[in-house]
């Protein structure tokens, strides 16, 4: 990364930003932070056949945070003007008033934070957005609707949006170091309303990557447009069964967010040093069945949770939570693992440089087991089939969670049977996550538009292979 | 300025809207300060509409030549858009007229000015318990956290027809989260928040102590037979009901035939007794507002009067498409009248209900005899196409108008159009602190599964 590109987008020197950090620990702490962003994202919308809307918004500014022990000081200023960035430090070391000051940083806590992934690894912007005419990207949407309407003629809407952005990311600390980050996103989501004659029925598919307008290709099309339509014959032939505790198999894939949603957050070291997570003084027990990896992984080149940095300069990661079966790592940021004594794992991320970064989660999946789908489906005499979730929610604390199944087929003797919709999987994370007695063997990351919305909202993706629990409460008839 | 440059160079007409607010917030951590946040925010939104084309632009870069050059290319980029002559500026006729000063609805207090950091902090420390929390023989307490912030709004539009309205309020806030270890080992947490435009009117005290017993209430679920029953709704939660009918009355919702109440209007699909207006214009209430988001006026009117469906929420753009009347964007403060189905009151009661008379829980419960109480729903959804819907719930079952016991892995599934058809009664017990006034509320024949 060209530094001097990045300080020339923020108007500021290094002395400058040394003293900017002095000045936040005037009044004492142990840590000052900077961290400074310019935000341009663009978006188009596709509404009754044509692209009639479409928008441009840009986000400066620079957030500055002083800790002092765990707690936290934070301001922002919207420009780099000296006196407003000096005002915001001021504001942000009111945390440290009479405070005298404990467990210091070190360098070591970065030095031991891991392999630097090299932002050009990881989210090459080969075609930049910012380079990219409006004009050129309205047909990919048009082609788009064009194509899903082909594919089945109950398609009576198509909703396209094409959202894209590119953020320049500055870093600097008191401990002198800085770190920068060239941050692209591009996403695509179609929603489609069918009708039947009677009803109407919708369903949506998305992508999103870390990476420029590359992303449009025909191959993408393609695959949106064909997964837009997947399954709607079973949506309108699907009812709702009768509900009970029984037997559920999740999908590869999508059926992720339920390990983001029911265990991930429970793995975030805030909640953990707070005592607040059910995992909380649990490190380093058995959790699960032996066969069972769940990884947190800021690594994955162009994967919308991919982190070339974290939002506190920490280098990228693949971060083991459970390794085979044992409670491994939390996710940390620099507060969490300063308190726990261990490097931060590159879980520090932010919305934007309004908010203070806190252990958030970045793709996060279940490494792949030996079983095959198949098989795991012919074990089940009757149970549920789940290929796609949403609106999950999770009770930190006690581990509950419900989510809700878009779309999915009963099990009867070992094989999929009538679809079923409008219902809820109910349990328990760490229950559920003890009682999976089946991995198979096709582990696949969803690139769907996903956002975590932890206290402030930030791209993520997930994944799982085929998993059976053994029992869960199915809320139906 | 802004209009008078995006005009000379190429708009046909503009809006802008200008926003700037101010956010402190002291966040305690178990009785002590964890967290000091200062936010001042401002942001520019443009809304341009230029050779038969429209789009939307936002910058929160001030400077005379950045903004220039934004405008320019935001102009540039609109021009690329497909024409569509249904996006105009509200008729003039139809914008606020009387939103001048900001401060018409008295929801700012001046109060707010004098506020220093040492009186936040005394704020969130008087609003913690954490030091009087005895561990008791059912629980042990692991954390408090508890925030008070205060904040400023300011929002100015003004559009090339020669609309011009400002809207300022201030709010005020406490809230605390109690997490708990029963013990079994199984930790629970209870939130709650308080919130007024005026800090005098912030009661800060109790806010803990109404979080602990909502996490102490949790201890010792049971898993309770699924089956129909009447459930009875908490105020604080059942604004999660409300929401799919307004978002199913949204005209862009109708117009992209992705709404289960497309065709209904004027029509009488509800319950009889259920009547919601919207109360925008309530002095000093959150919520209220004189006019949307396009300048266009609000007005008090109702939004389902015994239980025909009477407005649709129709922006211009919507308008055009579906040649519907204009009416406001979106719901700004809407009300539910209380109210206890004739049938459904005991003999000796019928016929004796004033509007005056309370209607609260304890009175809800006792009407509905038994059922499920619910204090929190946990994911689910609801098919904006169909009205399906499935919700994990939390909550008590209730007997003889009494609660019995927590409970725990149930869902309650229907359809929202007979859901609020078998509503038989609605609270006069709204919080005043919520911008939708959505009190407790009893339906029949619910259907619970777990």
């Amino acid at each position: 990364m060209d530094k001097q590109y990045f300080l020339d987008i923020f108007n500021v020197t290094v002395p400058q930003m040394e003293r900017l950090t002095s000045t936040a620990l005037a009044r004492g702490g142990d840590w000052s932070d900077l961290y400074f962003e310019n935000t341009v994202y663009g978006d188009l919308l596709l509404k009754d056949g044509q692209v009639t809307s479409g928008g441009l918004h840009t986000d400066f500014g620079i957030g500055i945070r002083v800790l002092s022990g765990e707690k936290t000081g934070y301001a922002y200023s919207e420009n780099t003007a000296p006196e407003d960035m000096e005002d915001a430090a001021g504001a942000a070391s009111l945390i440290a008033s009479g405070y005298t000051g404990s467990r210091g940083f070190r360098r070591t806590d970065r030095e031991t934070a891991g392999k630097t992934c090299g932002s050009g690894l990881l989210y090459p912007e080969t075609e930049a957005w910012s380079l990219t005419q409006a004009s050129t990207l309205v047909p990919f949407l048009e082609k788009l609707q064009e194509r899903i309407m082909s594919l089945d003629n109950r398609v009576i809407k198509v909703i396209a949006r094409l959202s894209y952005s590119h953020s320049d990311i500055m870093m600097f600390n008191s401990c002198g170091e800085m770190a920068c980050d060239s941050r692209p996103m591009g996403s695509v989501t179609a929603s489609v309303i069918f009708s039947d004659g009677t009803r109407n029925e919708n369903k949506t598919a998305s992508r999103s990557f870390r990476c420029g307008a590359e992303l449009l290709s025909d191959s993408l099309l393609e695959e949106l447009a064909a997964e837009a339509v997947k399954g709607i014959d079973a949506r309108f032939g699907a009812r709702r069964p009768k509900g009970g505790r029984m037997p559920v198999v999740m999908g590869a894939g999508a059926s992720g967010i339920l390990l983001h949603e029911a265990m991930g957050h429970a793995f975030e070291a805030d909640f953990n040093r707070k005592g607040q997570s059910v995992f909380s003084g649990k490190m380093g027990q058995k959790v699960c069945d032996s066969s069972i990896s769940i990884v947190d992984d800021g690594t994955i080149p162009g994967n919308r949770g991919a982190c070339s940095y974290d939002d506190e300069g920490v280098p990228g990661q693949k971060t083991y939570m459970v390794k085979d079966g044992i409670l491994n790592s939390y996710l940390h940021d620099r507060i969490s693992a300063k308190w726990y004594g261990v490097s931060p794992t590159g879980n520090g991320r932010r919305e934007s440089f309004r908010y203070n970064p806190i252990p958030r989660m970045r793709a996060t999946y279940m490494e792949s087991g030996t079983a095959s789908p198949e098989d795991i489906i012919a074990s089940v005499r009757k149970g549920i089939y789940v290929d796609e979730f949403s609106n999950g929610q999770v009770k930190i604390g006690e581990g509950d969670f419900t989510f809700y199944v878009k779309s999915g087929y009963m099990i009867e003797d070992g094989k999929l049977t009538a679809p079923v919709k409008d219902i809820n999987i109910i349990g328990n994370g760490p229950q559920a996550l003890a009682d999976i007695v089946c991995v198979g063997n096709d582990m696949k990351i969803d690139n769907g538009t996903w956002t975590c919305g932890k206290e402030q909202s930030v791209p993520v993706s997930c994944g799982i292979p085929t998993v059976m629990v053994k029992s869960l409460t199915v809320g139906g008839e | 300025m802004c209009m008078e440059y995006g005009m000379s160079i190429g708009a046909s007409r503009m809006r802008v809207s200008l926003s700037k607010s101010i956010l402190d917030s002291f966040s305690l951590l178990n009785g002590e300060l964890d967290k000091v946040t200062h936010s001042a925010d401002r942001s520019l939104f443009l809304y341009i509409f230029a050779d038969g084309r429209y789009g939307t632009f936002s910058t929160n870069n001030f400077s005379h030549g950045q903004l220039r050059q934004f405008i320019a290319k935001a102009i540039d980029t609109v021009r690329m858009l497909a024409k569509d002559p249904c996006r105009k500026l509200p008729d003039p006729e139809r914008t606020a007229k009387d939103a001048l000063t900001g401060k018409e609805l008295k929801l700012y207090d001046s109060e707010y000015q004098d506020i220093t950091p040492e009186q936040r902090l005394k704020e969130a420390m008087d609003a913690s318990m954490f030091r009087t929390m005895e561990p008791t023989a059912e629980y042990t307490v692991i954390s408090e956290e508890c925030e008070y912030s205060d904040s400023v709004d300011d929002n100015i539009v003004m559009d090339t027809e020669g609309f011009c309205g400002r809207h300022t309020e201030t709010s005020f806030a406490i809230c605390s989260e109690v997490t708990i270890q029963d013990n079994g080992g199984r930790k629970l947490s209870g939130y709650w928040w308080e919130s007024s435009p005026f800090l005098s009117s912030l009661e800060t005290g109790g806010c803990s102590r109404t979080a602990l017993e909502k996490a102490a209430g949790k201890i010792g679920p049971k898993r309770h037979r699924g089956g129909s029953f009447r459930m009875v709704v908490d105020r604080s939660v059942s604004s999660r009901l409300a929401s799919p009918l307004f978002s199913a009355l949204n005209g862009t919702a109708i117009q992209q035939k992705n709404s289960f109440l497309d065709g209904t209007l004027g029509k009488k699909i509800f319950s009889e007794d259920l009547t919601i207006m919207d109360m925008a214009r309530t002095e000093g209430r959150p919520g209220s507002r004189l006019f949307d988001t396009e300048g266009v006026a609000t007005a008090d009117r109702p939004i389902i009067e015994n239980g025909s469906v009477k407005m649709y929420f129709i922006n211009t753009y919507i308008a055009g498409k579906t040649g519907m009347q204009p009416t406001v964007e979106g719901v700004s403060r809407p009300v539910i009248k209380p109210f206890i189905k004739e049938d459904a009151l005991p003999e000796k009661e019928k016929g004796c209900l004033s509007e005056e008379f309370e209607i609260n829980l304890p009175r809800i419960l006792r009407l509905c005899g038994s059922g499920i109480y619910v204090t929190g729903f946990n994911g689910g959804n609801c098919n904006p196409v169909t009205g399906d819907f499935s919700y994990g719930i939390e909550g008590f079952a209730f007997c003889n108008g009494k609660i019995t016991h927590p409970i725990r892995e149930m869902v309650v599934t229907g359809n929202m159009v007979s859901l609020w058809n078998s509503i038989i009664a609605a609270g006069s017990d709204a919080r005043e602190c919520t911008r939708w006034q959505i009190p407790t509320l009893a339906f029949d024949k619910a259907d619970f599964s777990a």
